[in-house]
């Protein structure tokens, strides 16, 4: 006997995911080219400055890092679930398509306006972000419409024009741009997390967490905005209301991800997909365990990226890059051939 | 009494210049059930999707249970009405019985979650829709005639009064149509749907409806018992093909002729104006 989804049921089996979440995390803290003793990290900050290296290494370095890589993942991860539903394309991803480019455009921008990393202009260069996801997600949809949904590949290769566009753009700008932070913004452009204050990150996991958990209200309805328009009217779903409120906050968290750690790609393709394999489609569950399984793939993503070529660091793209390529190459060449399946 | 769908001088076409349906009025009795029938074109899903509210109409009124159609906010009219289209395969790998659960959403709260109430009215769709068996099966996996008995399972699920069909059988064999027929049949007469089905199939809308509503191309309408309503002049004339007319115990039955079938030279039509040797 199948058993529908109960609340109860999904609280434990997120409860689960969060506690494997918080290993990983402190497992990833612990790595590193410094050896970290945990006993020393528990002993506190020392009376003076300099002393208790461990603890500040773990505590100032690396748990920042660490909780600033988790937000983006299951930040990403969460964009992917919904763009998948509405755009009905089992191929989405706010990289894939584009949006992430055109959040990053948005942060160049603000650069240009003479924005620099740091607090104060945090939300400046957030809304700039928005603004682009926003007015790139409303342009593939525009785009998706106007080719027609017989074809899981049209809005793909409308994403990758979009995407190529704003990459030849923000290129551009970066270098007629000020040379003193080209170096910096081409990390950040291929994917990049650094250590970040405080302060930055609890904001950002705020505005994250508040998004996350407007879609999951939205989650029932997304279930069936996958069936399609007509379907979701009969079943008493405002399909233009809940695709403009699933679209708002899936431009909200791209962008905030953006402006934290530039375009890292295929975290919102991978995770889903590994996600509804294992626990299934329905989108009330999807969406949170795809938040936390996005975020222990992109700690765990970092970790690798920051050490496995110490030293030096990798920009954390290139891993979420060489994971997704081939698996987004595998799914393409199966649902290419069940394009009937797209009605 | 009054009725539970009333339709009232209704014009509808997709552009302004264009007419499908010009001043069509009728009336459903509550408990009844009700074919739409006519060639392509003659606007019968255009009317499906009029009385569920899709589409708008140009001029006229349609009322559901008393009220006025444009009354209903969305989820309001998912409560009464409920729609099956053509049986199709979702994007996503959904159960039967979470397609099914889906029913619900005009009843949940935030966030969605069904309750005790909820979870009844699923196993008793799933039950007596004969699905239940296969529950926990993906719909990519169903055959056609499996697929369709699931949404209609859902629609049975949502608990309206009306139930809307789109051509529930066009895709299925002899067994799986009649089946398709008998189920809504039971849902009628068992818990008292009132159930208005477009459909190509002349003969098993004689058998199964009480009242039919014939669309003809140029817009337009007879609207009467099955029995009244198809009489060959009657579908000759809105079909514009030959046909013959057989009797099998009290009911008429038709079957269309075309210009190489064989033997159809031996019947004599109305079409042919008599000229026929």
């Amino acid at each position: 006997m199948v058993k529908n989804l109960t609340a109860k049921n999904l609280a434990i089996k997120v409860f689960i995911c969060l506690a494997v979440l918080a290993v990983v995390m402190c497992l990833c803290a612990m790595v590193g080219t410094q050896k970290v003793s945990l006993e020393k990290v528990f002993a506190g900050p020392g009376e003076e400055a300099g002393q208790a290296i461990d603890y500040e290494i773990f505590v100032g370095v690396r748990l920042p890092r660490v909780i600033l890589a988790a937000l983006v993942g299951a930040a990403l991860a969460c964009a992917g679930v919904v763009l998948q539903a509405i755009l009905r394309n089992p191929l989405a991803d706010p990289y894939i398509l584009g949006i992430s480019s055109g959040a990053g455009l948005g942060v160049i921008t603000a650069f240009l306006f003479g924005a620099t990393w740091g607090f104060f202009w945090g939300g400046a260069i957030a809304v700039f972000a928005f603004t682009g996801a926003s007015l790139t997600v409303w342009l593939v949809w525009c785009i998706g419409r106007f080719t027609g949904k017989s074809q899981v590949t049209n809005l793909l290769l409308a994403g990758v024009v979009v995407n190529a566009f704003f990459s030849a753009v923000i290129m551009f700008l970066t270098s007629i741009a000020n040379s003193e932070q080209l170096r910096s913004t081409i990390y950040w452009l291929m994917g990049n997390i650094t250590e970040k204050d405080w302060l930055v990150l609890w904001v950002s996991a705020g505005c994250i967490l508040a998004g996350i958990i407007g879609l999951f209200n939205i989650c029932h309805k997304l279930n069936i905005l996958t069936f399609g328009q007509e379907e979701a009217k009969a079943l008493g779903v405002d399909a233009a209301k809940t695709r403009l409120v699933a679209f708002g906050f899936a431009a909200f968290i791209t962008a905030i991800a953006v402006s934290l750690s530039g375009l890292i790609g295929f975290v919102g393709l991978v995770i889903p997909h590994g996600v509804r394999l294992v626990f299934g489609p329905d989108h009330r569950q999807l969406l949170p365990l795809s938040a936390i399984i996005g975020s222990i793939f992109l700690v765990i993503a970092d970790t690798l990226a920051r050490t496995i070529v110490a030293p030096a660091q990798l920009p954390v793209g290139v891993i979420t890059a060489i994971v997704g390529g081939p698996f987004f190459l595998v799914l393409l060449a199966k649902y290419s051939r069940k394009v009937s399946w797209l009605k | 009494m009054s009725g539970i769908i009333e339709v009232e001088n209704l014009s509808f076409g997709y552009t302004p210049e264009e007419t499908i349906l010009k001043a069509l009025s009728f009336e459903v009795m509550p408990g009844t059930f009700v074919g739409i029938a006519g060639p392509n074109g003659a606007g019968k899903t255009t009317l499906l999707n009029l009385l569920c509210g899709l589409l708008t109409p140009k001029a006229g009124s349609i009322e559901i249970d008393t009220a006025h159609i444009e009354s209903y906010s969305i989820r309001k009219l998912a409560q009464k009405v409920s729609v099956v289209r053509h049986e199709f395969v979702p994007v996503f790998d959904f159960t039967v019985r979470e397609c099914v659960s889906m029913a619900r959403t005009p009843y949940l709260g935030t966030f969605g979650f069904e309750g005790k109430d909820d979870k009844k009215f699923v196993n008793d769709a799933l039950a007596i829709t004969d699905t239940a068996r296969f529950a926990h099966r993906p719909l990519a996996q169903l055959s056609g005639g499996e697929r369709q008995r699931v949404f209609i399972a859902r629609a049975l699920a949502q608990n309206t009064a009306i139930l809307l069909l789109d051509e529930p059988t066009s895709f299925l064999d002899l067994k799986h149509q009649v089946g398709i027929y008998d189920l809504l049949k039971t849902a009628q007469l068992e818990k008292g749907k009132t159930i208005v089905a477009v459909t190509h199939d002349i003969n098993l809308t004689i058998q199964y409806a009480d009242e039919v509503l014939l669309l003809g191309a140029d817009s337009s309408y007879q609207h009467g018992r099955a029995k009244d309503v198809f009489s060959l002049d009657q579908i000759e004339k809105v079909f514009g093909v030959r046909t013959f007319a057989g009797k099998v115990g009290g009911e008429n039955f038709f079957l269309p002729l075309g210009k190489f079938a064989k033997d159809s030279r031996q019947i004599t039509s109305k079409l042919d104006g008599g000229q026929q040797e």
